[in-house]
């Protein structure tokens, strides 16, 4: 069974000028129970319309989504599922253990066993200290852990998470991060929405990257990271790798430089030069830039 | 379960109500009225306790009537602007039942601003040497029910509009639906059967205020209390058009995109 299901997905609403909008347009996916996705996209993609309908704040205009089987929004899938908004004003005049307990008494729990829970994910959160404050004298990034705190209320199967990072420090990140890979250990699956490329990079399993309401690429990280990196050789004396490398250049005194698209070239590459007696300078891997991967993706399909 | 739920929305409103020191507000109007029915008490103006009383219930009326469609029109609006409707939303509870609890917070929290009003009204009517009249409790009763159906009015607009404009529409019907009433009776004698048709569907939706309203009876003296069967009558009634209300409100809002 997995986790997150959609198939030939159709968003159509009413836009506040009167103009009919197609937010998602046939979106079909799958998200894999204890998998970390991430979903990108340029703004006005349909991220949000598409977190919506999987959390049924809004209904498909076609198609269907649906958590472990059940019908996206019915109350047996919305048990097995946490949220977090994007950028939320949690009530100004209840403190962040009262929001907690307002969320959790919702979602079923009780008594001491509510307010453990609440305590507990407030601390792990980092908001032990101001837990009895009113949210209204809390920073941005504390109410994105308020925030973040709720959607672990009763311990989800799934988190869907819109813009996580959003108005959280370095080190918020950074802990968010390990909080998240924790639950992953634990089973839980995680989809989420985000503009940090290198949050993406450093939590996802794999990415879905929309345009215009379209599904446009899917790929595992490890998978696009191996094809942006690149490697570089400098090494003198003159040996042709023309045919093996992306570029190869003379950069004077006897020195080449090649680069190199994937590693099977590059040991080719390095396997003719030393043959030839040549002296190796230098070997460096360089790390592609998912932001440019982004970019050229997007700038193709558009 | 279910009043587990509204019982969780609704004490959350209550407690917002209460931090945000709108009854506050109320306490001050009170002792507003308390001062000037002591300042009239102390300079001995006689017979003006007929007067005193017509005073206390008006004042009771409007300021009670401000404070539920104040708290109650901003709800689910605020709600939706500040987001945090998703992570309401994202629960396992219906709309019904948010919509629900939230109508139970802002019925409390109205409530409560208009027993602080009363008490302190009450002490006021007492340094003025008005007694006790059972009366009193029943025009207390029966303007909590009327408030309730009041707020529940109120919610219903603001699904439909914008906060200001439910407000603005919940003031005009809360005030103006007697004289609308009074309007339609008058008109009705002298219209075609089409018309007398149209006068009876439109007096049968609009919430009847003015039959919650005993405080005229409350002002003059040597009134008898309403009987039993009324009072239950009104209850009835009260429950049952809050409750069409709030079927209203969740058929907007059961499948509204938010």
């Amino acid at each position: 069974m997995q986790a997150i299901v959609t198939e030939d997905l159709h968003v159509r609403y009413r836009a506040k000028n009167g103009q009919n909008v197609h937010a998602v347009q046939g979106l079909s996916f799958e998200v894999h129970p204890g998998e970390i996705v991430g979903f990108l996209g340029p703004n006005g993609a349909g991220k949000s319309s598409t977190l919506k309908c999987l959390m049924g704040f809004v209904q498909p205009s076609a198609g269907s989504c649906s958590v472990f089987g059940l019908p996206a929004g019915s109350l047996e899938a919305k048990r097995r599922i946490g949220y977090l908004p994007e950028v939320a004003l949690y009530y100004p005049y209840l403190t962040p253990l009262e929001t907690l307990t307002l969320y959790g008494e919702l979602q079923g729990l009780r008594g001491s066993a509510l307010k453990r829970a609440a305590t507990d994910l407030l601390e792990q959160v980092g908001l032990g200290q101001a837990m009895n404050k009113l949210n209204r004298s809390l920073s941005k990034g504390m109410l994105q852990r308020v925030g973040i705190a709720q959607s672990l209320l009763g311990d989800p199967e799934v988190l869907v998470l819109d813009e996580m990072t959003s108005g959280l420090d370095p080190i918020g990140r950074k802990e968010l991060r390990e909080l998240l890979k924790a639950r992953q250990a634990q089973g839980t699956t995680l989809f989420f929405s985000s503009h940090e490329l290198s949050e993406v990079e450093m939590l996802c399993d794999r990415i879905l990257l929309i345009h215009q309401g379209k599904l446009i690429e899917e790929r595992p990280i490890q998978a696009l990271k191996d094809e942006l990196r690149q490697f570089e050789i400098t090494y003198q004396g003159a040996v042709s790798l023309v045919d093996l490398a992306l570029e190869w250049n003379e950069l004077g005194h006897n020195t080449y430089r090649a680069r190199f698209s994937d590693k099977h070239n590059l040991l080719k590459a390095l396997d003719r030069v030393q043959r030839e007696g040549r002296a190796v300078v230098d070997v460096v891997a360089q790390e592609g830039s998912l932001e440019e991967f982004f970019v050229e993706t997007i700038g193709r399909a558009a | 379960m279910k009043l587990r739920v509204w019982w969780a929305l609704a004490r959350g409103v209550l407690l917002e109500s209460l931090r945000r020191k709108d009854l506050w507000v109320v306490a001050i109007l009170g002792m507003i009225i308390m001062a000037a029915s002591g300042a009239l008490g102390f300079f001995g103006v006689d017979g003006l306790q007929t007067f005193a009383k017509d005073l206390g219930v008006t004042v009771l009326g409007l300021f009670s009537t401000v404070i539920a469609i104040l708290t109650t029109a901003r709800l689910l609006p605020d709600e939706i602007r500040n987001r945090t409707l998703y992570p309401l939303l994202a629960r396992p509870i219906s709309r019904f039942d948010l919509l629900a609890g939230k109508l139970m917070g802002a019925i409390l929290a109205t409530w409560l601003a208009f027993v602080i009003l009363l008490a302190l009204t009450s002490v006021a009517l007492l340094m003025f040497g008005v007694r006790f009249e059972a009366i009193m409790v029943q025009y207390a009763l029966l303007k909590m029910v009327g408030l309730g159906v009041l707020c529940a009015v109120t919610l219903t607009l603001s699904a439909f509009m914008t906060p200001s404009a439910a407000a603005t529409l919940s003031f005009v019907v809360a005030f103006g639906s007697s004289m609308i009433v009074r309007g339609l009776t008058m008109a009705y004698e002298t219209s075609s059967p089409a018309m007398q048709w149209f006068f009876k569907f439109i007096n049968s939706i609009l919430p009847q205020f003015g039959l919650f309203d005993i405080g005229p009876r409350v002002a003059n003296e040597n009134w008898a209390p309403v009987p039993l069967w009324v009072v239950g009558g009104l209850l009835a009634y009260g429950v049952a058009y809050a409750g069409g209300m709030l079927l209203l409100a969740w058929s907007k809002f059961r499948s509204q995109a938010v």
